[in-house]
């Protein structure tokens, strides 16, 4: 017991060295090297220790530094996937940081948004009371939400892309799964929110995932669109429909009016990389049971994407299979 | 050891993949570790694939096999072959830099810029890194540059990849700037390139 309480207090004393030397430090290489460790240790070798350190960390929201900032971002996302009642005391600062001017912290934000998004709506589905600081930090990441939404119209090309992987995560959070054995383990999924959630109501979540649906649609055939937010955007919508099967009509309608209608913009080695792009996928989407409707629709792209007429053939299920799944 | 990564030339990770990491991906990795950048090399295939005394018996090695042990495998079965055809030297120069291949689907490291040297290598890489969960959603660029797999082309490729890490390096920004800096570079190096983004 003497051994475990010596072991405690230096892990302690160990930690507010850190702290003190990171606050008072003109440095950020050390700083960084110092939030590193604070991470490492907080988050893996005494988390028992995470809450009642938590604030001090997050002082660093202010610090002068972009790296120490998005280390800072790190620091959050990694302390509530350890730990995730520690959702409530984070959101403002995450919010203050993606209002910063550095772009790479702004990217790295919306990054760990991703992961923060699905915990906390998770979270609330399984706990047994919503308390207000839940409620508050669940309204608060509602406006982070809408916020990265809107960085869809950014300026910046990477915050563009980190936009569109963040706004498909949502999209397949808050949608209906298809009804079928094959559902993937860890697919959490509109089903999974309870009825009796007050806060967050399965009607409004899916209107909201269809609004962000359609404005991923809507970037997709822009016109001025960039060759990776292309990338980017193709890989969310065909992810969506290989998950979602209800969006897979729209998805293949989308790639039809992107196919014949290539942004202006994009030079030869562009276009040849979204053309590979679109080939890889849609000759995945074909062999999906919730094609089956649009097979000739993805056949006639991929002919004209270069495929013959037999290498179209293979990929296409064997019509027993598809009267297995057609309603 | 030619390996330098204490003062990397930029902060980007760099992995460069072909499909032994014997040739093409190891001549370009130490020509980026020599240039200073944080750099790592890897293969996508099944084995490790050389040539052998016929072009239909190559010599197949597992990934974990060390470097050494090929070295001395090849030393034993025909030493003068081997230093002709100038594999001895090749494992001999990679042996310095790391000990062993690595397979590119083995590896959970996290990089910035993925770099392939033939088209099939890059559908490899792009149908891993897609069927992999993200762990933290950052941005990936995956490039390809078709490199013959034999020394003197590898040579070529190995600057044509450093020119290009250069230029990469050289932007602030590059999520933002890489259609630009891609197309400059293609101008620049007369070779098709392809260019894919996947999420870490």
């Amino acid at each position: 017991m003497d051994d475990f309480m010596n072991t405690e207090i230096s892990d302690r004393d160990l930690i507010l060295q850190w702290l003190n030397t990171a606050s008072l430090s003109q440095d950020s290489a050390e700083k960084l090297e110092l939030l590193h460790k604070l991470q490492e240790f907080l988050t893996r070798k005494v988390p028992n220790l995470l809450p009642e350190f938590l604030d001090n960390v997050l002082n660093f929201t202010t610090d002068l530094s972009a790296d120490v900032k998005k280390a800072l971002v790190g620091f959050i996302e990694e302390a509530c996937k350890v730990n995730e009642s520690l959702l409530t005391k984070v959101m403002v600062n995450l919010h203050m940081l993606l209002c910063v001017e550095s772009i790479p912290v702004q990217k790295r934000v919306i990054q760990a948004t991703i992961t923060i998004y699905r915990k906390m709506l998770s979270w609330l589905c399984k706990a047994p009371i919503i308390t207000q600081e839940m409620e508050q930090a669940w309204n608060q990441l509602n406006m982070i939400k809408v916020e990265i939404a809107n960085m869809i119209d950014s300026d910046n090309d990477g915050v563009r892309t980190s936009s569109v992987k963040f706004l498909e995560c949502v999209v397949l959070l808050q949608t209906y799964p298809e009804q079928l054995e094959n559902r993937s383990p860890n697919d959490f999924s509109l089903e999974d929110v309870p009825l009796t959630l007050k806060i967050a109501r399965r009607r409004k979540l899916e209107e909201e995932a269809n609004k962000i649906f359609d404005l991923l649609i809507k970037f997709n055939g822009s016109q001025h669109i960039s060759s990776a937010n292309l990338f980017a955007c193709i890989g969310a919508l065909t992810n969506i429909a290989k998950h979602r099967p209800e969006f897979m009509g729209k998805v293949v309608l989308a790639i039809e009016l992107l196919h014949s209608n290539l942004p202006p913009t994009l030079s030869t080695t562009q276009v040849n990389s979204i053309r590979k792009k679109l080939k890889s996928e849609l000759s995945s989407l074909i062999k999906h049971h919730a094609a089956f409707e649009y097979i000739e629709n993805i056949s006639a792209m991929l002919i004209d994407l270069g495929f013959t007429q037999q290498e179209v053939q293979k990929l296409i299920p064997k019509a027993d299979e598809r009267r297995r799944y057609t309603k | 050891m030619a390996v330098n990564n204490k003062n990397p030339t930029s902060d980007l990770r760099i992995a460069v993949i072909c499909s032994s990491n014997m040739n093409r991906s190891m001549e370009a990795h130490a020509f980026l570790a020599k240039k200073g950048f944080s750099v790592k090399s890897y293969g996508t295939g099944d084995k490790v694939k050389i040539p052998g005394c016929a072009a239909d018996k190559p010599n197949v090695y597992d990934f974990g096999v060390s470097y050494d042990e090929i070295y001395h495998d090849l030393l034993a079965k025909d030493k003068t072959l081997y230093t002709q055809n100038g594999l001895l030297h090749t494992l001999d120069r990679n042996r310095r830099i790391k000990s062993h291949p690595e397979k590119f689907q083995e590896c959970s490291e996290k990089f910035d810029i993925l770099i392939t040297c033939e088209e099939r290598v890059y559908d490899q890489v792009l149908e891993f890194m897609e069927n992999k969960t993200p762990s933290d959603n950052s941005i990936v660029h995956v490039i390809n540059i078709d490199i013959q797999d034999n020394l003197e082309e590898a040579t070529i490729g190995a600057f044509l990849i450093s020119d290009m890490c250069v230029m990469l390096a050289k932007s602030e920004d590059l999520d933002n700037d890489i259609d630009e800096v891609l197309h400059d570079f293609e101008e620049r190096c007369d070779r098709p390139i392809l260019h894919s983004i996947v999420f870490n």
